[in-house]
């Protein structure tokens, strides 16, 4: 209890929670676990928790204090303007001074495979990674999990231990299952959406009747730079006829994500037209933060065009 | 009671779906109410299975049980006062049949209400007792605690809702209740008893819930007044005309104070404001209804009326309502909005004197208190805003609801409206239904007879709810 000590300066904030819950449906990690713990009102009780004795500081707790992907929308959807995301961070500070050394989302590097190119500390715009003592060492204090240093790492040494759902071979395998044979005969296409931008204000968009679609799947990552090539062939490969990327507006996007998807994905779309693939069938589209009728607008727009277009693969291709 | 065998849990559940850090633990024993309490483990059961094998484990050893959805109730319905298993029902959230044709919708427990409304609403159709907490409150803790919102007064309750459920008793067998026919008319309705129950009973794990077509319109409005006492005849009279408003809330000036000084909405600071709704299929038969509210908080000396079908121009309207909820977390920085007094029936003709009643005792005790609800349905709420820290602040609060609701039983209301019982009004409940507690007590015995299933609560929750429950808030 000692070292959480300096959290006390939040005890009126954490009184204000009315623990109403209304922020649940706004956290990925919570939507991917659905355990109370996970969700951003869980968080708050166990930093109550730490402050009255109730709960002791452990790797445990600092694990779920550490897992989160920084989109801020509990805030924003709090009723009573708990600045949790204030709270959390002084809270990690905490944990990580008493020597709780856990990833939870962020990322690590594996020394035995890391090639030293240093790609991952010029690019990380947090400032979150550094070469020190021959290594590399990440700040567990200011990386935002974005997990763009996984995407540019060339050896595949950077890991995020728990994705959520929302590491690639997690995003890989939701995709197989949704086109797996005979499972959702209606299946057309796969959404992926910026966990950043608009997918959680989607999530709270009350009776949109797109959502229970049977004809896409909209699957969240955690900045749409993260969407690998291979993913969107292996969606095609699946038997989807297209795959859309909803990314932040550059100008919003603070990991460099938006514009790595744009190029990644044009490179891929240049030779796959070449073998006759139109070009419309895999698209990024940019949507700001909350606004789910945009993303529902861009996704109708998307369907029409691949309904146009008709399958790429015929079924018993697929 | 015995000793939690971990490893029973394990092989129930699986390792997936079983939590015992003390950490998870600690969470789990709260919700939105001002109690807490600590679980020896928390289970997420995802079959009626093994719900099944988890009755029949810890009625044997005497363990027990709280089932619990999304924990947003207000009053300490899941808080495990007596330790046990907590039961997490939201890993059973399959949405199982939509029957048009029939009229009707079989759910699991564990489906949150807004993702039932939106798979009924392609259909045409919604499930309508809605409470405000619909984009998190599950089902299964609707029907638990008899749920409704701002559209019961048109469309009911969570009881009026229910048609058939599947329960599993303490136990463990299961059974059916009810039917998915319109009517069923012998026998004592076990699925009506069920709702409102809080847990205490058995384990909802099936429930078939009748729907509503969607109004083609809505049409709102809005009417002023200087005087609460003039706002409360204004809604004694839309009631007794034959008026059939879809919604009809009360906001009293300090909620308008709140909403105006929080979310900085520029509302006219007046003493009340109504808010009228009516709904249906054709603008002939609403106007008829908006101009008789018109004209009857005009004769109540209202004014300033506005009203509107537009969906942007209604949801500007409703924000001196829909803003309040968050309003009052933020109107004072020292003081936490808690949810004691929080909810209350009183017949029609006595709203205004209710809501004047709350404001003279919360200024009697120091406190500050509002007072708004779905009047249509007789609905009260309020919160009391204290510095939680300050024992004398919760010692007059303490007296506060045991004054109001002293004064709610004086004039033929009852304790709870929609947000139940559990801890926090228990005393107030007692005193109110002290000549059938016996009966509720034998009633549960036979449902319960080693009373495992939420213990403490209701008719035998706590006389003290401040001395005999831990809050969750450090007071000096």
């Amino acid at each position: 209890m000692g070292t959480m000590n300096k959290l006390e300066k939040w005890q009126g904030a954490l009184n204000k929670c009315i623990r109403c819950g209304y922020c649940y449906e706004h956290c990925p990690i919570y939507k991917s676990t659905r355990w109370e713990t996970d969700s951003p009102r869980g968080k708050l009780i166990l930093l109550y928790g730490l402050l009255s004795g109730g709960v002791e500081p452990s790797e445990y707790v600092a694990g779920k204090l550490m897992e989160c992907f920084h989109c801020g929308r509990c805030q924003k959807a709090c009723s009573s303007g708990v600045p949790i995301q204030d709270v959390y961070q002084d809270a990690r500070e905490l944990l990580v001074k008493a020597g709780f050394d856990v990833p939870g989302t962020t990322s690590r590097t594996d020394t035995d495979v890391c090639a030293l190119c240093l790609n991952c500390v010029r690019m990380c715009t947090h400032g979150a990674r550094s070469f020190v003592d021959g290594r590399i060492v990440t700040d567990l204090l200011k990386c935002r999990s974005c997990g763009s240093c996984l995407d540019i790492c060339p050896k595949q040494g950077v890991t995020i231990r728990r994705g959520f759902g929302t590491n690639p071979e997690e995003l890989d395998r939701e995709v197989a299952a949704f086109f797996a044979d005979g499972r959702n005969p209606e299946a057309k296409a796969v959404v992926f959406s910026c966990g950043w931008s608009n997918y959680p204000g989607m999530q709270t968009a009350s009776y949109e009747p797109d959502a229970m679609t049977a004809e896409y799947k909209v699957l969240v990552t955690v900045c749409s730079g993260r969407i690998r090539s291979e993913t969107i062939l292996s969606a095609l490969d699946a038997g989807a006829w297209g795959v859309l990327v909803v990314s932040c507006p550059e100008e919003d996007c603070e990991h460099g994500g938006s514009p790595r998807v744009k190029a990644r994905l044009e490179a891929l779309m240049k030779p796959l037209a070449g073998i006759g693939v139109d070009p419309g069938r895999v698209q990024v589209v940019e949507v700001a933060q909350g606004n789910p009728k945009k993303f529902l607008e861009v996704t109708r727009a998307f369907m029409e065009d691949i309904r146009a277009l008709g399958p790429l693969l015929k079924r018993s291709e697929a | 009671m015995s000793d939690i065998n971990f490893e029973k849990l394990r092989a129930i559940v699986g390792e997936a779906n079983l939590l015992r850090d003390p950490a998870d633990l600690y969470v789990y024993g709260s919700d939105s109410s001002v109690h807490e309490g600590m679980p020896q483990a928390v289970v997420r059961p995802m079959t009626v299975e093994q719900v099944q094998e988890l009755l029949r484990y810890a009625d044997g050893e005497r363990i027990p049980v709280i089932p619990r959805g999304s924990g947003s109730g207000m009053c300490g319905q899941v808080v495990p006062v007596q330790g046990g298993i907590v039961l997490d029902m939201k890993g059973m959230n399959r949405i199982l049949e939509i029957n048009l044709q029939d009229g009707y919708c079989r759910v699991e427990p564990g489906v949150v209400d807004d993702d039932l409304n939106k798979a009924l609403k392609p259909h045409g159709v919604f499930y309508p007792p809605t409470p405000a907490s619909s984009m998190v409150a599950t089902i299964g803790g609707e029907l638990a605690n008899n749920a409704s919102g701002t559209r019961s007064v048109k469309y009911g309750a969570a009881r009026d809702a229910i048609l058939a459920m599947k329960v599993v008793l303490a136990g463990g067998e299961l059974v059916s209740f009810g039917a998915t026919t319109r009517v069923a008319a012998s026998g004592y309705p076990l699925e009506r008893l069920m709702v409102g129950s809080e847990g205490t009973l058995g384990v909802i794990v099936e429930a078939a819930l009748r729907f509503v077509p969607i109004p083609r319109l809505r049409c709102l409005g809005i009417a002023m007044f200087n005087q609460l006492g003039e706002a409360g005849d204004a809604i004694s009279d839309i009631m007794g005309s034959g008026c059939q408003p879809s919604m009809l809330e009360l906001v009293d000036k300090i909620a308008i104070t709140a909403a105006n000084k929080a979310e900085k909405l520029g509302l006219p600071e007046v003493e009340a404001i109504l808010l009228f709704e009516a709904d249906g299929m054709a603008k002939e038969t609403i106007d008829p209804e908006i101009e008789k509210f018109r004209a009857i908080c005009e004769r109540h000396n209202g004014f300033g009326f506005e009203f509107s079908y537009d969906e942007k121009e209604r949801a500007r309207i409703f924000a001196a309502r829909s803003k309040l909820f968050p309003s009052l977390s933020k109107y004072d920085e020292r003081l936490a909005s808690t949810s004691l007094a929080d909810d209350m029936a009183v017949p029609f003709s006595k709203m205004a004197e209710t809501a004047n009643k709350i404001h003279e005792i919360a200024e009697r005790h120091g406190l500050v208190m509002t007072a708004y609800g779905h009047c249509g349905a007789g609905c009260m709420h309020t919160k009391i805003l204290m510095d939680t820290e300050k024992g004398e602040h919760w010692e007059a609060a303490q007296r506060a609801v045991a004054e109001i609701y002293e004064y709610v039983r004086s004039v033929g209301g009852t304790t709870s409206a929609e947000h139940g019982i559990g801890l926090s009004k228990a005393a107030a409940f007692k005193r109110e239904k002290a000549s059938v507690l016996g009966l509720m007590r034998g009633i549960k015995k036979v449902f319960d007879p080693n009373n495992i299933m939420n213990p403490g609560k209701l008719m035998d929750g706590p006389e003290d709810w401040v001395g005999e429950t831990h809050l969750r808030y450090q007071k000096s």
